[in-house]
């Protein structure tokens, strides 16, 4: 028997797996991006630093950088391998997609995370016991490999919207998925919000140096990259904007939650406040201040921008080809994919699912809740709750309704034939179709599986009394 | 779970090279991490022991330990990602099944690792010097040990339960009904969990004999404080090998009745010839401050756990394989030169020129009294690994452009 390649489900009933995946992306973003946006800038001071003979910009190094290594080094190199550890468990397809295009280009990343490892280190600690010298040649180092690993991973992030040129579809390749328009506007937003980043966090390092002067000229330098990247780095949203696919314009103007813009727009205009007085006033600059900036955007920056993110590439996770519910949803006739949307139509989900038990491979009425559970948490519950709270309650989206015909139309008429625009084509059986309508009409009444229960009986009773009748009056003639 | 099923769930991307070279990559690097994780452990554990101490020596002992423990777990955290990366390549129906089975101590891994390497961050904001000041908050070096113990467990799940397919779809459905919640733990075994905790006493004392070597290159340090760290580096060796070798057999006589076949026994007994040989060699030879019972026992130990790597990755194939007939090395191949090429060339260039410069200069800097500055060589080493780096990033965009614009 042909079999999905589908894993079990991970279901986390408060928040959604995809939550988990998003709080943890997000917290690796803002210390990753901080860390390689400060690296470039470490490695500008230590430039200036030489040239000028200004030790007291090393001394600066040396405190961003131990601020650094717990910020960044600590939170934010052990959340990247989260993201990975969260992805395989909420979406084990999706980040195995990535993996296997692109393993080697990880794997150069890699080297650049363990020459980045040793470079900071370095740089902290050996802050005036090399000379200046040494230590401008150690920073531009740092700041060039940092750079390297945002250049090895933007790629791979835009593949998560669809590969970098449309041939790959045709061709296969590392580099036809890897490089594309959006792969290069991609890098450009980034890079601008990294600085951005760099300078709201430095002014929590800047804030605390004691000598007024140099206070001033630190923060000041801040407010300067932060005017110029978070100004660039809306230009180049527009510019990021312009090359995801048109669907997800589509899902943008219709999924996105109301507050995206206004949250983006105030982020953005509250930034350039926050630069332009630390400028004018850069003494009245503290830690507190900074570090209530870095949550802000932290909260209502980065994490819309992350769900924002993951949002408009539905319904897809990966390559455009592998389904946020991890089935395969097309063929790549490059990397010779095939898609599973066949098999699922000919044999539907219950037969092919390696992690059903057997006695829910047919669907009866005593069992008929359970199966609509076991297909609401593979086919469903990567995008939506199958409670209350969290990502997307599935529930909210039948407005209540149990009516389990009515479900059943829905799911075989608009999810089956894959007519909802943001949603996976899910070519349900029509016993499947019906398990999953009584299990989501029974989300909202509790009695409508008993209800089911009793009326399939009913039926069955009466064609089992039509049964013997029939077998009575055949006896008789 | 049969055969089919197993290559059902393999990545339908396929691999971009020969899966020989990742399974040999994936040995290489699990040893490093090995090595990084182990020291680190046992940094940490002697810098416990002396900050709980009275003790001049081992209070200067813990002072420089607890430095070697905060950068030990950087370097293994980063270490780690490259033989996580291989396993996804090659096992990913194993490791992601395991996974997601036990998913929230997958969650819990990165938080309790996170609040881990904090907690030694407190121990270390408030003892900065050990050897001038009493010791402070010895609790949270305590806790820190402890959780980075609870994350080396959870890893040590994960990689059990990839053992058993077997198994898994009774732990995903006990009794037939579903339970996607992950809170489970399905499988462990304590032996060869503390097979790999107790090599740390091996590794660290072989560090140890490294770090005497090293310090013993300055004038100003004292003779006692060297012969201080010498018998340490001696005993915990020896006890280290002892207790290394009781989990190695507790591990070998608890193996479930369909893995007891799968062990490599060539390879095992090396691996452990070796790891005694780590902890006798200082005692059978006479000059125990020579390049080779120094250095050379320490890169010893890097060989005894790369045999010990060798030698588990061949029992995770006889099981596998043995009893499965899963064959990672007839993983679909879609082969790409290029990015073949870039990581090679990246690792031996770019990590090549780079990790010989800083570390040349770190090794240099340690030893020098006041501030060094590099001869012309190392000088040398500097600019060319800058220049390897940005012509990497030149290349980067080079590429790029020629791929988008044609």
């Amino acid at each position: 028997m042909e079999m999905l390649g589908l894993y079990p489900n991970w279901f986390e009933p408060v928040v959604g797996s995809g939550w988990v995946v998003g709080i943890i992306s997000t917290i690796h973003v803002l210390a990753s991006h901080t860390s390689v946006g400060a690296a470039l800038f470490f490695a500008y001071l230590s430039v200036i630093a030489y040239r000028q003979n200004r030790p007291e910009l090393l001394d600066y190094i040396k405190k961003y950088g131990l601020f650094l290594l717990i910020f960044s080094y600590v939170i934010g190199s052990i959340t990247g391998p989260g993201i990975w550890f969260s992805t395989t468990v909420a979406s084990p397809r999706g980040i195995s997609a990535l993996i296997h295009s692109f393993v080697w280009k990880w794997a150069t990343e890699w080297v650049f995370f363990v020459i980045e490892v040793v470079g900071v280190y370095l740089l902290v600690y050996l802050a005036g016991k090399v000379n200046q010298r040494t230590h401008m040649r150690m920073a531009i180092l740092f700041g060039i490999v940092s750079y390297a690993t945002m250049l090895s991973i933007v790629g791979i992030l835009s593949f998560m919207m669809g590969p970098g040129m449309e041939k790959w579809f045709e061709t296969g390749g590392f580099l036809n998925g890897f490089y594309g328009a959006n792969t290069f506007a991609h890098l450009a937003m980034r890079t601008t919000f990294m600085f951005t980043m760099t300078a709201v966090v430095g002014g929590i390092v800047a804030a605390s140096i004691k000598d007024p002067i140099f206070k001033a000229d630190m923060v000041r330098r801040l407010a300067i990259l932060g005017i110029v990247s978070s100004m660039l780095g809306t230009l180049m949203l527009q510019w990021y904007l312009t090359t995801i696919p048109e669907q997800a314009h589509l899902v943008m103007q219709n999924r996105l939650p109301e507050y995206f813009k206004p949250a983006m727009i105030s982020v953005l205009v509250g930034t350039a406040v926050y630069f332009l007085v630390t400028y004018i006033r850069p003494r009245m600059l503290s830690s507190a201040l900074a570090g209530i900036m870095t949550i802000l955007i932290l909260i209502f920056g980065l994490w819309p921008e992350e769900v924002a993110r993951e949002s408009i590439r539905k319904p897809f996770v990966a390559g455009q080809y592998v389904y946020s519910n991890q089935v395969i949803s097309r063929d790549v006739e490059g990397m010779n994919i095939q898609s599973e949307i066949p098999l699922i139509e000919e044999k539907g989900f219950l037969k092919t699912l390696a992690f059903l038990p057997d006695h829910l491979r047919d669907v009866t009425p005593d069992n008929v809740l359970e199966v609509g559970h076991a297909l609401a948490v593979t086919t469903c519950s990567n995008c939506h709750s199958l409670t209350n709270t969290g990502i997307r309650p599935l529930q909210n989206y039948f407005g209540g309704n149990t009516d389990i015909s009515a479900i059943k139309t829905y799911l075989k008429g608009a999810l089956a034939t894959g007519n909802t625009l943001y949603m996976p084509k899910i070519p349900l059986q029509d016993q499947e179709a019906e398990a999953l309508a009584v299990y989501i009409a029974n989300m909202t009444d509790k009695k409508v599986v008993e209800q089911y229960k009793t009326e399939k009986s009913a039926i069955v009773s009466q064609q089992n009394t039509a049964h013997k009748n029939e077998a009575m009056q055949g006896g008789q003639l | 779970m049969n055969l089919e099923t197993l290559y059902a769930l393999r990545d339908v991307a396929g691999v971009p090279s020969h899966p020989l070279i990742f399974l040999i990559l994936g040995v290489l690097t699990f040893a490093l991490h090995m090595l990084a994780v182990q020291v680190m452990l046992g940094a940490a554990g002697l810098t416990l022991w002396g900050a709980l101490s009275q003790d001049e020596h081992k209070r200067r002992l813990a002072n420089t330990m607890l430095r070697t423990a905060k950068v030990g777990v950087s370097v293994a955290v980063v270490l780690g990602v490259a033989p996580l990366l291989f396993v996804q390549v090659l096992y990913d129906p194993f490791w992601y099944t395991s996974n997601v089975l036990s998913a929230w101590w997958v969650i819990g891994f990165i938080i309790l690792l996170t609040i881990g390497y904090l907690l030694m961050y407190v121990f270390y904001g408030k003892n900065h010097d050990l050897t001038q000041a009493k010791t402070q908050c010895p609790g949270s070096m305590i806790a820190s040990i402890a959780l980075l113990l609870v994350v080396g467990f959870i890893m040590h799940v994960l990689t059990q339960q990839m053992l058993s397919p077997e198994k898994w779809v009774e732990w995903y459905a006990p009794n037939g009904t579903l339970d996607p919640s992950g809170k489970g733990i399905h499988d462990f075994n304590l032996f060869r969990f503390g097979f790999f905790i107790s090599m740390s006493l091996v590794s660290i004392s072989a560090w140890l004999l490294a770090y005497r070597r090293y310090i013993s290159q300055k004038k100003s340090t004292d003779q006692a404080y060297l012969s201080f760290v010498k018998n340490l580096a001696s005993k915990l060796g020896l006890m280290g090998a002892v207790i290394t070798i009781i989990f190695a057999a507790g591990w070998v006589l608890t193996l479930a009745d369909n893995h007891a076949n799968s062990i490599p026994t060539f390879f095992v007994f090396i691996g452990m010839l070796t790891v005694v040989g780590v902890a006798l060699l200082p005692k059978l030879l006479k000059d125990t401050n020579s390049i080779l019972t120094s250095y050379g026992v320490f890169g010893m130990a890097a060989v005894a756990l790369i045999l010990i790597a060798i030698a588990r990755e061949l029992f995770r194939w006889n099981i596998l394989f043995g009893g499965f007939g899963y064959n990672p090395l007839e993983y679909t191949v879609n082969f790409d030169g290029y990015s073949t090429a870039l990581f090679f060339a990246t690792f031996i260039l770019v990590g090549g020129t780079s990790l010989a410069y800083l570390l040349t200069i770190a090794w240099k800097a340690g030893q020098s009294e006041g501030v060094y500055t590099p001869s012309a060589t190392v000088d040398g080493m500097g600019k060319l690994a800058v220049w390897t780096a940005g012509l990497w990033v030149i290349h980067w965009f080079a590429v790029g452009f020629w791929v988008w614009l044609t």
